[in-house]
């Protein structure tokens, strides 16, 4: 199957997939932050992977970025890839704390967003767990910021695969004062997504 | 969700005389033509460079060889195939013997996970061994630690500039 042709019913069956893990994640995080945090799923797509530079303006350019390698039933990374500016916003929401509080990426910074990323992964797993009885392992969450291009070849050269394909999840963090949007990319291996896709009910 | 960051450069603002070399891929020009590959994470960039002709050659390799992979695609990412390729393409209209190399990127962008060396470790090896099998020396290079670079070759003076957000502009 040619991952980058998918029925909108296939599309559907991963945007279910995708608010399913946003509202787990959306809970998981409230409880830890003691205050009310939604996500929502505005966009879910598929990308040739080569296309995903053009998303932040292409290869040269600055980003924060978490990667954890996937392992089991599917295997490939997912990447949770933020600009700066949003990093910091992301940053403030997850402590409550005043639009622009957060001026530098320091340590604690790059912590908050870790662990949120960590959360967002595992209530995504979760979610295609319970739907599709797989299991999938995730590797600890790790952050780089630096050229998207560099952090993108890095990813798919270290899973030892050719990764033609990208499923972008746009994941949208929504506090009382402040919305920032997050791009998580799924990059399956090529069997993993035909695997997935196939435990959904939907080839 | 688009932003433009910038830290100047070719890839930034292309000119005619810009050739882009695409993560895998390999090209050969002769001056006034400046050769530039992007975002080298754990790949590595080769340049090749004839001083009399003022003509070079680059590579921007992915992975050691065909063996690190079953999944097909260009052949140029490999760097068991782009060294000898690249030279033998710049050697149509130069000598192997004038030749120089100078090498960038093989960086490690997020810890290992499992122990064994990097992908960025293994290219420089390759890289390097496939450079002493064509016996041509290697004068300069930028590799390791854990930060992207952008590499560019002027083929007048053979000078690399490599950039990179830690370091800032570094002239090989």
């Amino acid at each position: 199957m040619d991952p980058q042709h998918l029925s909108e019913l296939q599309i559907d069956a991963l945007g279910e997939v995708g608010s399913i893990g946003a509202g787990h994640a959306a809970t998981a995080l409230s409880q830890l932050l003691g205050a009310s945090v939604d996500i929502d799923v505005p966009d879910i797509r598929l990308l040739p992977v080569s296309e995903v530079p053009s998303v932040f303006g292409g290869p040269e350019n600055l980003v924060g970025a978490v990667y954890s390698r996937l392992l089991g039933d599917i295997s490939g990374a997912l990447l949770f890839i933020l600009p700066r500016q949003d990093l910091l916003a992301l940053a403030d929401l997850l402590r409550s704390r005043e639009p622009g509080s957060a001026k530098s990426l320091g340590v604690a910074e790059e912590g908050l967003v870790v662990h949120a990323a960590g959360v967002l992964q595992s209530a995504y797993l979760a979610a295609i767990a319970r739907l599709t009885e797989l299991a999938i392992l995730p590797g600890p969450p790790q952050f780089a910021f630096d050229m998207l291009g560099g952090i993108l070849e890095f990813v798919t050269a270290e899973i030892g695969m050719k990764a033609d394909t990208a499923l972008l999840i746009v994941t949208r963090f929504l506090s009382t004062e402040i919305v920032v949007d997050g791009a998580l990319f799924y990059l399956p291996d090529p069997d993993s997504l035909d695997v997935l896709l196939g435990r959904l009910g939907i080839v | 969700m688009v932003i433009c960051a910038d830290i100047g450069g070719p890839w930034a603002d292309p000119d005619e005389n810009t050739i882009l070399v695409a993560t895998g891929e390999l090209a050969v020009a002769e001056h006034p033509k400046v050769l530039v590959t992007p975002a080298l994470g754990s790949c590595v960039g080769i340049t090749l460079w004839d001083a009399f002709a003022r003509r070079g050659g680059m590579a921007h390799i992915m992975l050691p060889s065909p063996n690190d992979t079953r999944i097909d695609g260009l052949v140029s990412r490999f760097a068991s195939i782009a060294l000898p390729t690249l030279a033998q393409e710049v050697t149509q209209g130069s000598v192997i013997r004038r030749l120089v190399a100078k090498i960038a990127g093989g960086s490690v962008m997020f810890g290992s996970d499992n122990g064994t060396p990097s992908i960025g470790a293994r290219n420089i090896i390759e890289v390097k061994r496939q450079l002493a099998l064509l016996r041509i020396p290697l004068v300069a290079e930028d590799t390791g630690g854990a930060h992207a670079r952008t590499m560019e070759l002027h083929l007048d003076t053979g000078l690399v500039v490599v950039r990179s957000y830690r370091y800032g502009i570094k002239d090989l």
